[in-house]
Formats: C-alpha cells, structure tokens, sequence
C-alpha cells in the first residue's frame, strides 16, 4: 500500500516536472542538450566542459563561417595580415553591448585571448591558437595579433567554436553568468535540467524574433525522439535509422546537411607489419568506400573521404580518385613480402553506434584482397586511453576541423594527437610552407599535396565523412537545411512555419 | 506408481526411472522439448541456413520480412533469420562448458568442505560469501579487462563466479549426509577421503547437484549473452543473440525484428532450461523453493 502511495506521488510529481514541456509557447523555442556530464557543463566557451549548445547562443565570435566556410565578419569587420603573415589587424565592431550593458572593445578582444593563451588555465583551446605570441591595443576599435610563425589563415583559426569574446575581467565569473553579447541571454542554467535564455533587445543584429530559448537535458537519444514526436521539442539531430520515424509526417523536416566529421581506422606506422608504407597503401585501397557509407551510415549520409581528413565543405579539400583495387592491393602485398595474405587485429568498441560496424565491414571488404582481419573489442571505459594510440589498429572518430588544423593535430610528427606515429619530415615541411604562404591558389596546392601524401604514405583508412541530420518541427522558420547548427543565426528563427 | 508396481524381474528400460518421472511432468517435459530443439537448431544451423551469416547487403539493410529474408535484414543487411538460427552456437557451447566447470569445482568443493575440519570450513565459507558479495558481473569483468575476451578465458571465469553458489548448496546438502552411519562406516573402514567423497557423498548428493546444475547453465546462458551484449563475449560478426540485441537495439523502433528474433530465441531457451529444472527438481524432490541451511 505504501508502495503505492509513493509510486502515484512521484508519477504526480514527473508529471509537474514534464507540464512546462507540454505547453504550447509559440514564441519559446524548445531545445535538447544531448550530452549527459553529471551537471560540470560550464557556460565558460573554453572550459572542457563547455555547454557548446547554450554558447553558441549567448556569445559571439570574432568571425562567422559563410557557406563555403570561409570567414565573415561577426564581432570583427574587416582584418589583414603583414606582407609575411606574422601580424594580423583586426578591426572590431562598434556598437556592440554585452548583456550586462557594458560595450565590447579592444580590451575585450584582447582580455579573451590572454585568457585562452593563460598557462594556469590550462584550456584544450590553447593548443589551437599556439602560434600567437601576442594580442595587443592598437585603438578602442583595432586590435594586433602577433604569431611567432606565420599563418596565412588565422581567421579560419578563430573560427573555433570556442573562441567567444567575453567582457573584460570575467573570467571568473563567466562559467555562472554566460555574460557574452549574442542574441539571448542567460535567464537560468541548470545543465541537467531546463535552462532558459530570453532575447536579448540590443543585441547588435537587431533583437530576436522569439522572447525565449528553453533548453531540456535529453541525454538519451531514443527519450529526445520521443519528446520531438510529442511536440515536446522543436528540433534535434537524429540517427538515420531514426529519422525512418519522421517520414511522411507533415509536422517534421528532416534536414541531411554535408558536415566534417569522420572515423577511421588507424593503423601505427610505427608498427610492424604497418610500418611498411606498401602494406599501408594495400590495405587502404582494398576496401569499397561507397559500401562503408552504404552499410555503416545509411545510403546517402556520408560522403567518400579518400583517407583524407579534409571534408568536402573545406576549401582545402583535394580531390583524390580511390576506387576499391584489389588486384592492386595483392600485388602491393606480395612486394612487401606476402604473396600469401596477411592477418591482424583491429579493435573496436561500442562506444560510438558506427564503431563496430566500420570494423565488421572493412572484415568483409578486405578478405577477397587476402587480408585477414580480426575484429577484437575492447571495454568502452577506458577505449580513449588503453586502446587508441595503443594498439596497432583500432578505430577512430573525428570532429570537423578545419584543415590547417586537423592536418597538424592528426599528422604532424610532434602532434599529441598523431594517431598513427605518422613521421614524415616532408609532410611536416608541407604544412610549415601552406601556413606561411599569403596566395591562397598556391596554399591550396600545398595543402592538398599533403593530403596526397597522406593516401600514398599515410595511416589512416578514413572511408567517409559522415552528413549531419537534423529533424525540425515544420514550424520553425531559418533553420539552414545545409549546414550544422553552428550556422544558425538564433535571433532569425521563428516559430511562423506550417503548424501541427 | 510405477515403483510401488514394478514387476520383480527388473526389464531394461532405455530410460533410468527418475527421468521418466521428469518426462512424465508437463514442465519436464516441455522444458526438454524446447532444449532439444535448441540444440537441434544449434548443430543442424550450419547445414540448413539460407545465407551465409556474415554476409553483408546494403539492399537488405533493416528490411522487413520477405520471401528473401524471412526475418529481415539487420544493420548491415544480414539475414537475421540465418543468424538467429546461427546465433545460439557459442552461447550454448560456453554455458555448457562452463556450468559443468562449476558443478565439478563447486560440487567437489563443497562436498570437501562438509568433510574439512572446522576451521578450513569457516575460512573457506566467509571467504566464499566474500566472493559471492561482489557481482558477478563485475567479477568477471576484472578478468575480462586483464585477459580479453576468448572462450578460453570466459570459460573458466564464469564457471568459477558461478561455482560459488554451488559450492554453498552442496555443502549444506553434504552437511546433511555426513553424519550418517554408512558415511562414519567407510570412515572406519580407513576408507581414503577421497574415495569417500567420490564413492559415497556424491551419489547422495547428486539429485541437488542435478538440479543446481540445470538453474546454473539458464544463469550461465543469460550471463554470457550480457557479457556480449555490453560487447564482452562473442566477437563480432560471429552471430551471437546478446551481440544481435545489442547491435540492432539502437534500432528497435523502426526494424524491431532484429532484436525480437533474438530475444524470441533466448528467451525461449531459458525458459525451457528452468522449466527442466523445475521437472527435475520435482522428480528428485528437491525443493527449489527452501532455503538450504549453511
């Protein structure tokens, strides 16, 4: 009986949790936080344990992404380098207020970077801006950043995600108050439950057309379809296996966008029989690329990557022809020294839903160019520090970068991140010329000789990048179908669409 | 019945008396029924599948049942008919061999124990609740994560975890026959202990043993399908229900027969182990109800 009493209590009190998701605000857009970190999430940008989803919403870059991806100006409005790219003059925007009223200048700009730059903060984003020396006050409206080597693309550097200008002297306050100068502003946060953002009237776009973002913690991703099948939220990004739930359904927009995020299986050059760039290229090329995206993400959600890091949408991007070449493969083998085959151990992990599949299906596709392999998996717990980087071969997953950047963090001999023991002082020497040199024609071609290099002598098997999707209440209005949710101008979107 | 009228020249029977009791209850009977042809499917898959269990088809990916495909198409467009009839091979094979590693070290073990002077008795016993104190799951885990995943490490592993609880109910059941007379007889005959043990205790033993044995291998089954469920056990792509379940889950919601179609094939062998045990335990009267003494 007692039992009973506190079974309908607690059903009473879900219910009084669940009401404000219920209701019906047509000018309150309703989001899903999808990650689940035991409430750390921090509204400071470069803190590890960034609230990406409310960031992007509250602060401001210096830079935005235009569809090729390219920079444009946001909190910056016009930039441009020394003759030999060691010095960059950035001006700022002026007008801009931050939410606690005070107005953004250079010593924001300045403070902001000092903060990432700060050894005693110790960010991940450091790592990304370690070629500047230096951020300093040209005027209220201009700033300088000195690099200590040159880098002909810094702006697409300060695209980062993370990078967002915050008010002078706030770092030790900005992880609570997510005081920035973006379209809504911080109302209340609770990273494992709702937080609320309300439109910010001076933001210096103009002010929002919806009076409220309202952001739930889903971490689960079967729990988030459910509540956007229930008109509980009004978009979220979903599997393709579950975007099969939407189809047909007027209320929904299912958006597949190009994206750069990629996995792979990395084999250490470092390591016999790896270590011999003829096995590396056979059991590369061995493989059908068109069946990994076929089979692991779905006819249509990816697009063939040619061992190559480099998404589609960069503007460095080679174009390499990798077609399946079995006989190729058998007879780069046989030169290596086996004419008869060769076996080993791949790991893998359930970690990601596509981790185990890559590993059984490069199993299939292999096995006719006499490559054995053995699907070995391991604990998800502990995947990022026993087995990646450990094993010989075990498989991968990369966010987008851009690609100066994934091209150095993943490959360049010195790189904590070089997952494949890849050292090659040539490819090194081809990443130092791109960055310093100012024509963007030639900086392609040296970029995309280093990704050349990289299916001839490198790795990493990289099938594909896999596409982005979303599913959208049809009632949302300036969602961009094409891109990732970092291109989504919140103070545009509206809740006029096509009603229920 | 038959007992009490059995004719006085005793005729061969093809079956020993206490089975025709199991077969004669419904539970028994049908929990029999359904193992046999389990492992029917299980030796016979091999021959009689229509596909081949690994391979993939992007055309087949999460169909729906067809003339083609019975069942369906998993993730990667694999017959989930072929690999639900392929998928009970290693899982029954390890079960096995590993339930009768732990009757033999559990029941040895325990019966020893009913034998060992006091104080090896209660070191062994609180050390055995210390083990038994842990999850299993856990338990095997930590050999898991140190010596991976082969039959030839989860063998052992999960006959010993499992061994545990046997231990514990074969010495109290062992505690029962010591002190009888023909047990002191052969004591003091300077019979060896180990003859004792094999010859005597044993037999007297056997019906508990028989009945823990049948509840161990439906644990055993459903722990090694777990471990390849959280990707502990079969390695991909052996066709495995626990690894089929846990590959196609993400999925349910639009291709439910890839998760159903093992789930059905478990399930079912389950019940059929506990419905024998339960024909069996009634057959030898053992309570499976009452708490054994310790």
């Amino acid at each position: 009986m007692e039992f009973r009493m506190i079974g309908a209590a607690a059903a009473v009190a879900a219910l009084m949790t669940l009401s404000p998701l219920v209701g019906h605000a047509d000018d309150t857009l309703r989001l899903a936080w999808d990650e689940d970190w035991g409430g750390a999430e921090s509204l400071d940008p470069i803190s590890p344990n960034r609230h990406y989803m409310i960031n992007d919403i509250i602060y401001s870059r210096l830079m935005r992404e235009d569809d090729h991806g390219e920079p444009i100006p946001e909190l910056a409005t016009a930039w441009s380098a020394s003759d030999d790219a060691m010095e960059w003059t950035i001006d700022l925007r002026d007008g801009v207020t931050f939410h606690d009223g005070t107005s953004f200048d250079a010593a924001d700009v300045v403070y902001t970077f000092d903060r990432i730059m700060d050894p005693a903060i110790d960010s991940p984003v450091a790592s990304v801006l370690q070629i500047i020396d230096h951020v300093e006050i040209i005027d209220d409206d201009m700033v300088k950043i000195v690099l200590s080597s040159p880098h002909a693309d810094l702006p697409l550097l300060l695209l980062d995600y993370r990078i967002r200008m915050i008010p002078e002297g706030s770092g030790d306050t900005i992880a609570e108050t997510g005081i920035g100068s973006g379209p809504f502003m911080l109302e209340s946060f609770d990273p494992q439950g709702t937080s609320r953002l309300i439109a910010f009237p001076d933001y210096w776009e103009g002010a929002p057309k919806l009076a409220a973002v309202e952001v739930y913690s889903i971490p689960d991703s079967d729990a988030r379809i459910q509540a956007l099948l229930a008109g509980q939220i009004d978009m979220a990004g979903a599997s393709f296996q579950q975007a099969r739930l939407f189809q047909g359904n007027d209320a929904f927009v299912v958006q597949v966008y190009p994206a750069g995020s990629w996995q792979a299986i990395v084999f250490r050059t470092d390591t016999p029989p790896f270590d011999d760039p003829r096995v590396r290229k056979a059991i590369r090329i061995a493989a059908d690329r068109q069946a990994f995206i076929d089979l692991v993400l779905g006819e249509g959600n990816g697009e063939i990557a040619c061992d190559n890091p480099v998404w589609k949408g960069d503007p460095y991007r080679a174009d390499i022809d990798c077609a399946q070449d079995i006989e190729g493969a058998k007879a780069l083998l046989a030169e290596a020294g086996y004419p008869d085959g060769i076996a080993f151990d791949v790991y893998t992990s359930n970690l990601e839903s596509e981790m185990v599949p890559i590993a059984e299906v490069y199993q299939q596709q292999v096995a006719p160019a006499g490559i054995k392999v053995n699907v070995v998996m391991a604990p998800a717990d502990g995947y990022w520090s026993d087995v990646w980087m450990v094993e010989s071969a075990s498989i991968t997953s990369w966010s987008e970068r851009p690609a100066d950047q994934i091209l150095n963090e993943a490959y360049r001999s010195t790189s904590s991140w070089n997952e494949t023991y890849y050292n090659n002082p040539d490819f090194d020497a081809l990443l130092d010329r791109a960055r310093s040199e100012l024509d963007p024609a030639k900086r392609a071609e040296l970029y995309g000789d280093a990704q050349r290099m990289l299916f001839e002598d490198g790795g990493s098997f990289i099938p594909y990048n896999m596409n982005g999707l979303r599913v959208v209440s049809s009632e949302l209005t300036n969602i961009p179908g094409d891109h990732n949710d970092n291109w989504i101008r919140w103070e545009l979107v509206t809740k006029d669409g096509a009603t229920n | 019945m038959t007992a009490s009228t059995a004719p006085l020249t005793r005729r061969r029977r093809m079956f020993p008396a206490w089975f025709r009791d199991v077969l004669s209850r419904p539970s028994g009977a049908i929990g029999l029924a359904i193992i046999v042809v389990h492992l029917a499917i299980a030796l016979l898959a091999p021959m009689v599948v229509p596909y081949d269990f690994a391979a993939q088809d992007s055309k087949a990916m999460f169909a729906d049942p067809s003339a083609q495909h019975w069942l369906g198409g998993d993730h990667l467009g694999r017959d989930v008919l072929t690999r639900t009839l392929m998928g009970g091979r290693e899982a029954i094979l390890v079960s096995t061999m590993a339930t009768g590693v732990a009757v033999l070290w559990g029941g040895l073990f325990g019966i020893f124990l009913a034998f060992a002077g006091r104080f090896v008795d209660e070191a062994s016993m609180r050390m055995v609740d210390a083990l038994l104190a842990i999850p299993w799951i856990l338990f095997v885990m930590l050999f898991v994560a140190g010596l991976g995943t082969g039959m030839g490490v989860l063998i052992p592993i999960l006959g010993i975890s499992y061994g545990l609880s046997i231990v514990r109910i074969v010495r109290a059941a062992a505690l029962d026959v010591v002190t009888r007379d023909f047990i002191l007889a052969a004591r003091a005959r300077g019979e060896r202990r180990s003859v004792v043990i094999v010859h005597e205790m044993l037999p007297n033993v056997l019906d508990t043993l028989a009945v823990q044995a049948a509840m161990t291998w439906s644990w055993m089954l459903l722990g090694f399908s777990s471990l390849s469920f959280l990707g502990f056990g079969a390695t991909p792509p052996t066709p495995d229900w626990g690894l089929m379940i846990a590959d196609a889950r993400s999925a349910m919601m639009v291709s439910p027969w890839p998760v159903l179609a093992p789930m059905i094939a478990l399930s079912s062998l389950i019940i059929g182990i506990n419905l024998l045990s339960d024909g069996l335990a009634k057959a030898l009267g053992v309570d499976r109800m009452k708490k054994s003494a310790v």
